[in-house]
């Protein structure tokens, strides 16, 4: 059986990602998340120049392609949906920016110990992983004081989701935040959200410093995503529906 | 000298008016407590452990109020000072010492601005106090000015949830307030409040980081399945708070 996140993201692929992603590909500067807010505003990624990243769910991989125009040495990018691969080994010869792939969950991840400087997730791992395992995984894959940077919903837009995953995010608590972890929405993959007490407990014991946390709010004249319709520009300007972590692992 | 920010004023009315309604009789239950609990669902030290062994540390409590917690931490073999801007509440604190037989220095400040020397504490701690009632980046840059290297700040606050579902009465399921109120001091005058800080987690996690600290915790509490709604901080019911975190406690370090 084809794990549901699997199958959710060759769906996604065939409905959106694979038609976006050449022109999200042609993007010089990085943007973040579905307000599409320019990293020139939130400031959210150490200096990538001569860096080794990895992606973990890189989708159709236009980040790590921007990482790689920003500088870094080496970007990989990992993604368990091979529909999703297909299409950014495609861009990656068109633009031919020499990115790496693997094929894996970010939860379990066939690169050695101690290899990159930066470990990236937007809207990858970050929510379609178990952080419990994926962090783990990106501490064992970065050097000593390397960062690990990524994008996940906010709390409070998980909490203020309907259980119906195609109606946008409420103005009211739809369930409680104490056990939060992982949802599986109807007709949808597996998601992960914790609070922040637990994001923090879990990024402190497994080494990492936090150095950052952005809470996005969409800018004014931003509209609703016409694909991921879980919430609308109207609700994300009055609160963070996404939010930026960056952590740095000891040394 | 420049007069103090107007909250400050706002602030000692409010309790100046609140020790007379209520602290100073619940200081008598407080002070004559065994047990350091935490909050208005009483979470106890004991399984929380937030605190560890505080025998020899010199604590600094910042918006002290009654003194009850630096009474606890004081008969725990600490070396504690409270700071509080209203005199009401330290005349109470003052009788209280008297009553315990269990004296510690109590200091008329603003915890925007203290007259106590740099470097010269272990601990720097707020329940409900400067973490609540004071600009962040001036009360956290004196815990950091007050703290030793490698001291510990903690405190205790309402959660961001409960201030964008807080209502007149009690938070409700509904976000009553947009995060642009958080970001802003928050004014309950018109309630009969007072001026409030509540900086986001994020907003939170800089003013910590520029301050020197490094972040080590964040307790986002569940009440306790006995817990009962406090009557006079009723701000959030026990049933809310068995949903969704109501109360926070932070723990940072100053960078060594």
């Amino acid at each position: 059986m084809t794990h549901p996140n699997i199958e959710s993201w060759t769906r996604a692929n065939a409905e959106h990602t694979d038609a976006r992603a050449e022109e999200a590909w042609a993007r010089e500067e990085p943007d973040w998340g579905v307000w599409r807010v320019p990293e020139s505003e939130l400031h959210a990624l150490p200096d990538v120049t001569g860096k080794d990243v990895v992606e973990l769910g890189c989708g159709t991989a236009y980040f790590g392609a921007w990482l790689k125009k920003l500088g870094a040495a080496r970007v990989v990018g990992v993604d368990p949906t091979p529909a999703q691969l297909a299409t950014a080994r495609r861009c990656n010869e068109k633009f031919g920016l020499g990115l790496e792939f693997v094929e894996a969950f970010g939860e379990d991840v066939p690169l050695p110990d101690a290899s990159f400087d930066l470990v990236f997730s937007e809207y990858g791992a970050s929510i379609w992983a178990d952080p419990y395992k994926w962090i783990p995984e990106a501490a064992r894959l970065l050097r000593p004081g390397g960062e690990l940077v990524f994008l996940r919903n906010s709390t409070l837009v998980i909490l203020c989701s309907p259980d119906d995953e195609n109606a946008a995010a409420s103005e009211t608590l739809e369930r409680p935040q104490f056990g939060m972890h992982e949802f599986q929405w109807p007709n949808s993959g597996i998601e992960y959200h914790l609070g922040h007490g637990d994001w923090i407990r879990l990024l402190r014991a497994n080494g990492f410093e936090i150095l950052d946390l952005i809470e996005i709010q969409a800018p004014a004249d931003t509209a609703t995503h016409e694909y991921y319709g879980y919430v609308t520009a109207d609700w994300g300007r009055k609160w963070p529906a996404e939010e930026i972590w960056r952590a740095r692992l000891s040394t | 000298m420049a007069s103090p920010p107007e909250h400050v004023d706002v602030n000692r009315a409010l309790w100046t008016e609140s020790n007379a309604k209520f602290t100073d009789a619940d200081a008598e239950v407080q002070w004559a407590r065994e047990e350091i609990v935490w909050g208005a669902f009483e979470w106890p030290e004991s399984e929380l452990r937030i605190l560890g062994d505080v025998s020899g540390l010199d604590v600094v409590e910042l918006g002290c109020g009654t003194a009850y917690f630096s009474a606890w931490l004081a008969r725990r073999g600490a070396r504690p000072v409270g700071v509080d801007v209203t005199p009401a509440q330290l005349e109470t604190a003052r009788r209280l010492q008297e009553r315990h037989e269990l004296q510690f220095p109590l200091i008329e400040a603003s915890a925007e601005d203290v007259p106590l020397p740099d470097a010269s504490f272990d601990l720097a701690l707020s329940e409900f106090g400067a973490v609540l009632w004071c600009e962040p980046d001036l009360w956290i840059g004196e815990a950091t000015r007050l703290l030793r290297p490698g001291g510990r700040l903690v405190f205790m606050r309402g959660s961001t949830i409960m201030n964008l579902c807080g209502d007149e009465e009690h938070a409700n399921d509904r976000l009553t307030r947009d995060w642009s109120f958080l970001l802003d001091r928050m004014d309950f005058r018109d309630e009969g409040g007072g001026i409030e800080f509540h900086p986001p987690t994020g907003v939170m996690l800089g003013v910590l980081r520029r301050a020197g600290f490094e972040l080590l915790e964040l307790h986002e509490l569940l009440a306790p399945a006995d817990a009962e709604t406090h009557p006079h901080y009723d701000f959030v019911t026990a049933d809310w708070g068995r949903r969704w975190p109501s109360v926070e406690i932070w723990v940072a370090r100053k960078q060594p």
